[in-house]
């Protein structure tokens, strides 16, 4: 598990955050009342409430689960949103989903699969910078589209701290790459971020759907990505080809190489994403169509899986669910869907999709450049998922008007996971990767450093997302998602004409 | 308007555990074990104390441990037990010495200390509020031409030696140590793992500022990187196979490999438990004791529980 180090802070420095934090969260409810998307006092409260959680995440990362339990505190206390509203709106059904997938990926450790693929890698011969790069562009991404990002950023500095301490050459260029392949390869499936499932089970999209609209998008912008990063840090690839040479020469390897079994892990992996591949066809199968069982199989894959691999292994089960869970993460996640979904209950995010699709004209591809653009931008400097929890209503009160718009679902998935990489803390994995370097090699990667390359990859990628989506028939999803599904009866009807049923 | 002034901390001197009563001047022809017997007898005359044999037992095992002779001619021989509710001390004096320990000069001033058993820190407060007389060569030479206890006892009172509120690292911590430099080899530090049994050692620069700490667990590190453990069966490496790179490279690679620079350590003006409490949060066997970034001691858990639980 991975803890926030709680960074020692002046008693001035603080007093600033809070009088920003009140600042910024003051004028965003007197800003959502004056243009009309918070009309009366319980959604000027909600709009606050969400953007005081949004504040705490940019000034207080390592309060944030505080300050989302005392929001929720305050949505109820103000009746701003009922008990059982607000339990209903914590997405459990993902929550679930990534917890079994957690256990999955806990397992894969276990049972030597991750540590297979550095030794496979470790014990590559002639290896050149160049080559390691690569390789590390290719396994970051996918590694992160199967499982999630945050357990592939582990697993892919664990082989560039190997590979960097044994040759001696400074780690954080490399550490760079693999954040930057890390995230743009969590956009290609419904696995690789929270993101995905969340907008993938929110708009309705199948896996095989999802695949199909992200993978090539994502698949471009991570070549892009390589020639990109080649050649910015090309000098320390270069100098990593003349240690290699010379470590070759003295015959030493880079690092401790063991015969690991993995073809238990692998088989657990295959297995697991097969069945995720197919769950469509395996909902129909057993018959669980229409509105309340949509994915169902998507989302009860990883648990079932999980649950094989904890009765395989009963004396690890207790660890897989303690130790490799996030729930401090997960936790988090839960109580921000709930206060996000306060936006919804009070009808802000219907009439903020009202006003977007009044000022925003040309139709829903014209929105896309303004989703994306305003998602990468969000994301770098909040964690993704907020902007998504955020996002979600709006799009689907534009998709329930007209279904051409649930182009923008990609938009925001792309600009989501690719505003990701603009700032060092634009995403949990590039969080986790701070703290790895700053653990294991002592260095820092200082905001512009970081600002420097990833806003450069984020415009690229963002550009070939825009680009690709104008042209490219993305997938539509089977049937919008259901509001009637999730309708919550506490919700106030807003002005959206009419709901198209699956 | 009156003003409530806050009440002064009381403070504890070495003279008011003791009255010129306790106090035995000019003693000759005794050896170690003589005169700790007469120290004990008239202490236990003066203040009804029963049970001395016992008293003289876990003095004379505590000094047959390791003796208690401090630096200038002074000795501390001390026991805690059970059954006191306060502490006692008796003083002797004795121009011609008594000896105290084969390795060591006689001793001129004797400090009886009988310290109840849940009073931990009390014999280390004592030791540390003699140290101006510890300082000055002259002191011991002075008390043996005292020939009345009262004189002694004004000695005392005048010096005002007084008792810490507590126990400090620095009482507690060995300054004899092993280090190596940072710019010593892997073979350096696993020959001193290997010859002086060290399970960790602390590394120095040329300031002999403290870097960070070099330990066999950090060395095991490198052979088994945190990515194999994350194999809960490590049934497949049935050898020696994640040694092979560290044997070949061990005169040639820098300690920098298995430096670890989060290293326990405490300023050697905090408070003792603060030792305790770094231990223990680090689950760790010994904490460093600094002077600013300097390394003066060591505080390693046996030595602790030593000094907190027998001393």
């Amino acid at each position: 598990m991975h803890s926030d180090s709680v960074v020692p802070t002046s008693p001035l420095q603080i007093l600033s955050k809070i009088s920003a934090m009140i600042v910024i969260t003051a004028l965003a409810g007197w800003g959502s009342r004056a243009i009309g998307i918070a009309p009366d006092t319980l959604p000027v409260v909600a709009v606050c409430t969400f953007i005081g959680v949004i504040c705490t995440t940019l000034f207080f990362w390592s309060h944030r689960v505080a300050i989302a339990f005392l929001g929720v505190a305050v949505l109820i206390g103000t009746r701003t949103m009922t008990l059982q509203g607000l339990m209903r709106a914590t997405e459990l059904d993902i929550i679930f989903f990534l917890v079994g997938m957690m256990i999955i990926v806990g397992a894969l450790k276990d049972l030597g699969f991750l540590t297979w693929v550095i030794q496979s890698i470790i014990n590559k011969k002639k290896m050149t910078g160049g080559s390691f790069v690569l390789i590390l562009c290719g396994l970051a991404a996918l590694l992160s589209s199967v499982v999630d990002e945050v357990s592939s950023i582990v697993v892919v500095l664990a082989l560039v701290f190997q590979v960097c301490d044994t040759l001696k050459v400074r780690a954080t260029p490399f550490v760079l790459i693999a954040v930057l392949c890390t995230n743009i390869g969590s956009a290609s499936t419904m696995l690789g971020n929270p993101v995905g499932i969340f907008i993938g089970n929110k708009a309705g999209f199948t896996f095989g759907q999802f695949l199909s609209g992200a993978t090539p998008i994502a698949f471009t912008s991570l070549l892009a990505t390589a020639v990109i990063v080649m050649f910015w840090f090309r000098k320390p690839i270069r100098e990593m080809t003349a240690k290699m040479e010379e470590h070759r020469n003295q015959n030493r390897g880079l690092g401790p190489l063991v015969r690991i079994p993995f073809k238990r892990g692998l088989c657990v992996l295959i297995t697991t994403v097969s069945i995720i591949a197919f769950h469509h066809q395996i909902e129909n199968l057993l018959g669980l169509t229409g509105a309340e069982n949509k994915n169902a199989f998507l989302i009860v894959t990883p648990l079932i899986i999980a649950g094989l691999l904890m009765a395989y292994r009963p004396q690890r089960a207790r660890h897989y669910v303690e130790h490799d869970v996030e729930w401090w993460t997960l936790l988090f996640f839960m109580l921000l869907f709930a206060i996000a979904g306060s936006l919804e209950h009070q009808g802000v995010t219907a009439n903020l999709a009202d006003k977007l699709s009044a000022i925003v004209t040309g139709g829903p591809k014209a929105m896309v450049p303004f989703v994306l653009g305003i998602s990468s931008i969000g994301s770098a400097f909040v964690d993704n998922i907020v902007f998504v929890a955020a996002f979600t209503p709006v799009i689907q009160s534009l998709v329930e008007r007209a279904a051409d718009y649930s182009i923008l679902w990609w938009a925001l998935l792309f600009g989501a996971c690719f505003g990701g990489n603009i700032t060092a803390i634009g995403s949990t994995a590039n969080i986790v990767a701070l703290g790895l370097l700053e653990k294991r090699a002592h260095a820092h990667i200082g905001f512009l450093e970081w600002l420097k390359i990833g806003a450069v990859i984020g415009l690229v990628s963002g550009l070939i997302a825009w680009g690709m989506l104008q042209i490219m028939p993305v997938p539509h999803p089977v049937g919008l998602h259901a509001a009637a599904e999730h309708h919550d009866p506490d919700t106030k009807p807003h002005t959206a004409p009419c709901f198209q049923q699956p | 308007m009156s003003m409530i002034s806050p009440k002064p901390k009381a403070v504890l001197t070495l003279s008011s555990f003791f009255s010129a009563a306790d106090i035995l001047v000019n003693q000759t022809n005794l050896g170690r074990d003589a005169l700790i017997r007469k120290m004990l007898d008239h202490l236990a005359a003066q203040h009804q104390l029963t049970d001395t044999d016992k008293y003289f037992n876990a003095i004379i095992e505590r000094e047959s441990s390791s003796d208690t002779v401090l630096s200038r001619g002074i000795a501390l021989p001390h026991a805690r037990l059970e059954s006191l509710d306060k502490p006692y001390v008796a003083v002797a004096t004795s121009s011609s010495g008594i000896s105290f320990a084969d390795n060591k000069p006689p001793v001129h001033l004797i400090l009886l200390v009988l310290i109840p058993s849940d009073q931990p820190g009390l014999y280390l407060q004592i030791i540390r509020s003699l140290s101006s007389i510890l300082r000055d060569t002259e002191t011991s030479k002075k008390l043996t031409q005292m020939s009345t206890p009262e004189e002694v006892m004004r000695f005392f009172e005048r010096g005002g030696l007084v008792l810490p509120d507590y126990v400090c690292a620095a009482d507690i911590m060995d300054n004899s140590f092993d280090f190596l430099r940072n710019n010593d080899n892997l073979k350096s530090a696993i020959d001193s793992f290997i010859a002086k049994k060290h399970s960790e050692i602390p590394v120095l620069d040329n300031d002999d500022d403290m870097v960070g700490v070099v330990s066999a667990g950090s060395l095991l590190k490198v052979c088994l990187p945190d990515y194999l453990l994350w194999m809960s069966d490590l049934s497949p490496i049935i050898n020696f196979e994640p040694f092979t790179d560290v044997l070949r490279k061990e005169q040639s690679s820098s300690l920098s490999d298995i430096l670890v620079k989060d290293f326990p350590a405490v300023q050697m003006s905090a408070p003792a438990i603060s030792v305790a409490a770094e231990i223990t949060r680090r689950n760790c066997s010994a904490c460093y004791v600094l002077n600013d970034k300097k390394l003066v001691g060591v505080i390693d858990l046996p030595l602790f529980l030593n000094k907190i639980f027998r001393e």
